[in-house]
């Protein structure tokens, strides 16, 4: 059982994979094609980092995944604490039911309603509109990452801090944030992942010659893959990879110290 | 606490300088008084020929491009930059009328004296007053000798052939497809008559057990591949398969058909147009528009340019058609939003009943 739970593991893991690791490996090729590996090169990272409009491109994704998950983070932070401290339970269920709708419904509806919703308000699409969307796909992810970490922690604390005559401001401020510490990094980080790989929002709401990486590369895509395409998409990938394993070492630190308290 | 302020400060702070940064170094290269901006389709230029447009007159070009009309319309109506755009010419009429375009000063442009008669004052834009012609095509039938052994595709009307069942593929433009089916009954493609529009609606009806598909760019691998035996496509996308798939034939029906342009038009929101004159200008010089021809491969209105082509080209009735066939070709006006929208419908309606 042991070894045919392993080798379906192995099987699955080169499914996801490989088409990923294919294209890196292209992305080294002379050849100029997906077809034959002839040789090792640099150049389409090189004519990546030379193209002015692509590294324009890149900085705006950077850019936005950074203010947004900034701003994510700390909507999140407050949102997460007020379902954490709300008493009535079917209140608390029902606003982390809506929460929770946010993550799972499509893309492509809160992209079309945010595009809506900014045409009605009057704000022109660009790097304003991108943010504003972005800001508003992550909150929900980042509630729902730092919700666990509040429930973690010991709500002796809190009680003990209010006994010992702490005002609200403080019982946050000093006792509850350096308590979660982990979950919130975990959040940013989350907003930050999903922020810079989101396609189907950011379609919708960019313009003015204003566009971030992955609506570029579909664009790009449209007109045939080249392999300047295979050399940004890797980039994006190590990144998104080394991310994602910062958060692993964070969430990992945040299980342990929860096993020992 | 302070962790918290700094990771949310740092963010914000790295994020803005990059925002700024990006503001910075597009602000240097559009302030710049020598650059002209030009928007086109893909793939619709020789890219030597900017690099010796440069090389002449020392201006830069900025050189973006779109996949259609539509898209192109909505740059230009945000404002959005460019000195000369590459409209099609019922894009130039509507243009025309929300004021999007600025008008062409002929005494700028003497090459203007290289285009066929023919192609200049017609009518979306009488007196070429906002527009010249770039390159030009017809919509016919492109088929398969080999598969269709021995049809004839000299009629709209074969293309409802019983033994084309499932093998038939047609553009995804209500123009384009209510337009053939149109001309197939002898009408006009630009027809407001209701009866002759549900006329047309009924005959394509029964067109759908051959109707493989209703798509648009996939036309070309589909024949490519041999996937399906006949497809109405436009002439500049035929010309494009038929490279890469010989044993492809493009057919104009004797019943008339479309006639396109692809124009060169300064948008209002031109800050060059001095060095849009030039450009347009520059395009139709006899040996740039040799060059470009060439490497376009769609027909070329430049009557200088066209004489200099090799003999296989210019005999190639299908791509230049001779007298005959010109006169029953038809440009496609704009009718309004009302009748766009039923074309539209009827379009919308088939496509409903096809399984």
């Amino acid at each position: 059982m042991n070894t045919l739970s392993r080798s379906f593991l192995t099987v699955i893991i080169i499914f996801l994979y490989f088409p990923i690791l294919y294209l890196a490996y292209y992305s080294f090729n002379t050849g100029g094609s997906m077809t034959s590996f002839e040789g090792f090169t640099l150049d389409y990272y090189k004519s990546v980092i030379e193209n002015k409009a692509l590294m324009t491109v890149i900085m705006n994704t950077i850019a936005v995944a950074l203010i947004s998950s900034g701003f994510a983070t700390i909507i999140g932070l407050f949102g997460a604490i007020f379902l954490y401290l709300i008493r009535q339970k079917y209140v608390k269920s029902t606003l982390l039911t809506l929460n929770n709708v946010l993550i799972v419904s499509p893309d492509v509806i809160i992209g079309a309603s945010l595009l809506i919703l900014f045409s009605i308000f009057g704000i022109k699409l660009g790097s304003t509109s991108v943010i504003l969307a972005h800001i508003a796909f992550s909150v929900p992810i980042v509630v729902l990452m730092i919700l666990p970490s509040l429930y973690q922690q010991n709500s002796n604390l809190v009680l003990a801090a209010h006994d010992l005559g702490a005002s609200a401001f403080h019982v946050v401020t000093k006792v509850l944030i350096p308590n979660i510490k982990p979950g919130i990094f975990a959040g940013f980080l989350m907003a930050l992942t999903y922020s810079l790989d989101d396609f189907a929002v950011t379609f919708f709401v960019t313009g003015n010659g204003f566009s971030t990486l992955s609506v570029e590369i579909y664009a790009m895509a449209r007109r045939g893959i080249t392999l300047e395409i295979n050399a940004i998409s890797t980039v994006i990938f190590v990144v998104v990879l080394t991310i994602s394993f910062i958060y692993y070492f964070v969430s990992d630190k945040k299980i342990k110290r929860g096993k020992t308290t | 606490m302070r962790f918290l302020i700094t990771l949310i400060a740092s963010s914000l702070l790295v994020g803005g300088l990059f925002l700024f940064g990006t503001k910075l170094l597009n602000n240097t290269s559009s302030s710049e008084t020598d650059v002209l901006f030009v928007y086109n389709w893909g793939e619709y230029i020789d890219p030597e020929l900017i690099k010796q447009f440069t090389e002449e007159t020392g201006i830069r070009v900025v050189y973006e491009t779109f996949d259609s009309n539509e898209a192109m319309l909505v740059k230009i109506k945000q404002k959005q930059r460019y000195d000369v755009v590459f409209p099609s010419e019922y894009t130039v009429e509507k243009m025309k009328k929300d004021n999007l375009l600025l008008p062409i000063d002929p005494d700028k442009i003497p090459n203007i004296k290289n285009i066929d008669e023919r192609f200049l004052g017609l009518s979306f834009d009488p007196g070429n007053e906002y527009s010249l012609p770039y390159f030009w095509g017809t919509v016919g039938i492109l088929y398969n000798p080999e598969t269709t052994t021995g049809m004839d595709f000299s009629t709209w009307d074969s293309v409802w052939d019983e033994s084309l069942l499932n093998d038939v593929l047609l553009l995804d433009g209500a123009r384009e497809t209510i337009g053939f089916v149109l001309n197939s009954e002898g009408h006009s493609l630009n027809s407001t008559n209701k009866e002759e529009l549900d006329q047309a609606k009924q005959k394509l009806e029964k067109l759908s057990p051959n109707v493989r598909g209703i798509v648009g760019d996939e036309i070309a691998s589909m024949m490519k591949e041999n996937e399906a035996k006949v497809a109405v496509v436009w002439s500049g996308m035929a010309m494009d398969i038929m490279y890469e798939n010989e044993d492809l034939i493009y057919t104009i029906p004797q019943e008339g058909t479309n006639l396109w342009f692809d124009t060169m038009a300064i948008p209002s929101s031109a800050k060059n147009i001095d060095g849009a004159h030039q450009f347009i200008n520059f395009l139709l010089d006899k040996n740039v528009a040799l060059q470009n021809t060439d490497w376009v491969g769609y027909a070329t209105p430049n009557q200088a340019a066209f004489k200099e082509l090799d003999e296989e080209v210019k005999n190639a009735k299908e791509f230049y058609p001779d007298k005959e066939t010109m006169e029953k070709l038809e440009v496609y006006r704009d009718l309004g939003p009302e009748w766009t929208e039923y074309y539209n419908e009827l379009l919308l309606e088939f496509k409903m009943s096809l399984d």
